[in-house]
């Protein structure tokens, strides 16, 4: 039973599909569509930026859809994206306290790097369903996905542990200021900005400060307060229940097979 | 003249393939025929969804256009003809001020055009559209449109029972709000999860994951989309080659030069009749049951 599950992974493993797709859109689309962007003039930098956003998301779909996810996994995430999109109705009070990428940390810590990603993809995309749409879903639903996915990396890798609430706040607290923040103030700056240089970028980069400062402190004091409770309780329920691992059953895949 | 929307019962995939077009358009787009047609059509499209209600937050729109113009040369001091100069001579152009009035344009249309896809395109669409592609990322989307309403509501009865215990935000401390809010999330956490994995059970039990899944949708795809999508990606192909011949390129800094000649007009009335396809379906739509009304 043993050998059979793990012949399948490795035949889904060893250059897969997904990691194909990786290269070939590294090798060949993005310098493509620098190239081709580089030759439209002053617009250029928004739709070379956009389109690359997209296919940095490509990947990360590809491997989940041909993962063929089990419904744990897909409820799983269903409800931590439901959880942090509306996280925001408990704060009526403050409106300016947005706790949702703490939340996406979080699930990013708990379930690893790629349920992470897809939490906070799936989480911009959604609340974007609520704010309205805009030219910057794109730049959020890929800063916010990267937030999740780094949490979720360097918790597997024991660099970030869940553990020691100070270093997870300082985490949430340089991912807003220097991940998050920034990528947003980007697509500001490439949306509004006539001339792409050090004086707008600046000038952009700088106005964004106070912003993200605030959403910074909302953030860390979500994760200062809600890291282990929460993580708690999604470790009890993902060993009680086995969430997220319905790959590792190997009675489920011999059953499929037949 | 609100509440009709003929452009929005058309086939989710023509108003999908028409948002991408008008929006990549109008973020490309900075020569000033192209930019007042966005503009009006934009605007005029709202306001036949949204009737007298639209009308403010167009309106509204004309104060962001102004800053966005005026902000402009403050940060790009390109441009030969000097309105005035600040701080140690740092001119304030002409032409870096067009540019900021074009840019300012440019971003009011595609704020007004998200206004609307934000009315038209619901969430149903978007999972009609994605749902056979993607079929577990558009499932997730699906559960989670429903989650969140279901669990807003939960986290309004939480915040109640925690008032009737005597804990709840009336404190003032904005700290004391955010610690009673996130305590409500926490709460909300192990419930929905108790709940998330019921659902995965009954999912299981009816033998998620063993068959194709098939997906539920009140669209079809007519003959009039049909025609409505030859029709489009025609005039698309137009505005593309109008800007392949060079007929869109428009510089504004140093100095203004704007492309004018046959293939910009042949490009910008291309784009004006692609922009005013859900604007005229719609007044054509009015004016149809206008004249059968008055028949009747």
């Amino acid at each position: 039973m043993q050998e059979k599950s793990i012949d399948k992974t490795k035949k889904k493993g060893g250059l897969s599909k997904s990691t194909w797709l990786c290269l070939l859109i590294i090798v060949v689309l993005v310098p493509a569509t620098i190239f081709i962007g580089w030759q439209l003039g002053d617009r250029k930098y928004y739709i070379t930026s956009v389109l690359i956003i997209f296919y940095s998301m490509i990947p990360f779909f590809v491997s989940f859809e041909s993962r063929k996810p089990q419904a744990r996994e897909l409820v799983t995430i269903a409800v931590l994206c439901a959880i942090a999109v509306a996280s925001r109705a408990a704060f009526i009070m403050l409106p300016a306290f947005k706790p949702i990428i703490g939340i996406i940390i979080i699930a990013g810590m708990a379930f690893g790097a790629r349920a992470g990603f897809l939490t906070g993809a799936v989480s911009a995309f959604v609340s974007n369903f609520i704010f309205g749409q805009g030219p910057w879903t794109p730049w959020q639903m890929l800063a916010f996905g990267l937030a999740g996915f780094l949490a979720g990396l360097l918790h597997e890798k024991g660099i970030l542990d869940s553990n020691r609430k100070v270093q997870v706040t300082v985490f949430g607290g340089l991912v807003i200021m220097l991940l998050v923040g920034p990528l947003l103030d980007t697509s500001t700056l490439f949306m509004m900005m006539s001339m792409v240089d050090t004086t707008s970028a600046l000038t952009v980069y700088m106005a964004g400060v106070p912003i993200n400062a605030v959403h910074a402190v909302a953030v860390m004091l979500t994760l200062f307060l809600l890291t282990k409770p929460m993580m708690e309780k999604l470790t009890r329920i993902k060993i009680k229940y086995g969430m997220m691992e319905a790959e590792k059953e190997p009675e489920e895949v011999i059953w499929k097979d037949e | 003249m609100s509440g009709q929307d003929t452009f929005s019962a058309y086939s989710p995939i023509i108003n999908f393939i028409f948002y991408i077009g008008a929006i990549i358009c109008g973020m490309f787009f900075i020569h000033p025929a192209f930019l007042v047609c966005a503009v009006i059509l934009s605007a005029a499209y709202y306001l036949t969804i949204r009737g007298s209600r639209g009308i403010k937050i167009v309106l509204g729109m004309i104060p962001v256009w102004i800053v966005l113009a005026v902000i402009n040369p403050l940060v790009n001091t390109r441009g030969s003809i000097v309105l005035f100069t600040y701080f140690n001579d740092r001119p304030y152009t002409f032409e870096a001020l067009c540019y900021g009035i074009a840019l300012g344009a440019m971003f009011v249309s595609v704020i007004l055009w998200f206004l609307s896809y934000n009315e038209v395109m619901t969430s149903d669409k978007f999972i009609y559209l994605f749902g056979k592609t993607l079929p577990s990322a558009s499932l997730i989307l699906t559960m989670v449109l429903r989650l969140v309403p279901n669990y807003q509501k939960k986290i309004k009865q939480i915040a109640g029972a925690r008032k009737g215990i005597g804990k709840g935000a009336d404190s003032e401390s904005k700290r004391e709000k955010a610690e009673d809010g996130l305590t409500i999330v926490s709460a909300l956490t192990s419930w929905a999860f108790e709940g998330g994995i019921i659902t995965a059970d009954s999912m299981r039990s009816r033998g998620y994951g063993t068959g194709k899944r098939t997906n539920f949708s009140i669209y079809k795809f007519e003959t009039r989309d049909r025609l409505l999508l030859i029709i489009m990606l025609l005039l698309l192909a137009a505005v593309f080659l109008c800007g392949l011949k060079g007929g869109t390129t428009a510089t504004y800094t140093p100095d203004i030069s704007l492309a004018s000649n046959q293939w910009t007009v042949f490009g910008a009335i291309a784009y004006f009749i692609f922009l005013a396809i859900p604007t005229a379906l719609n007044l054509l739509e009015a004016l149809t049951w206008h004249i059968l009304r008055s028949k009747i």
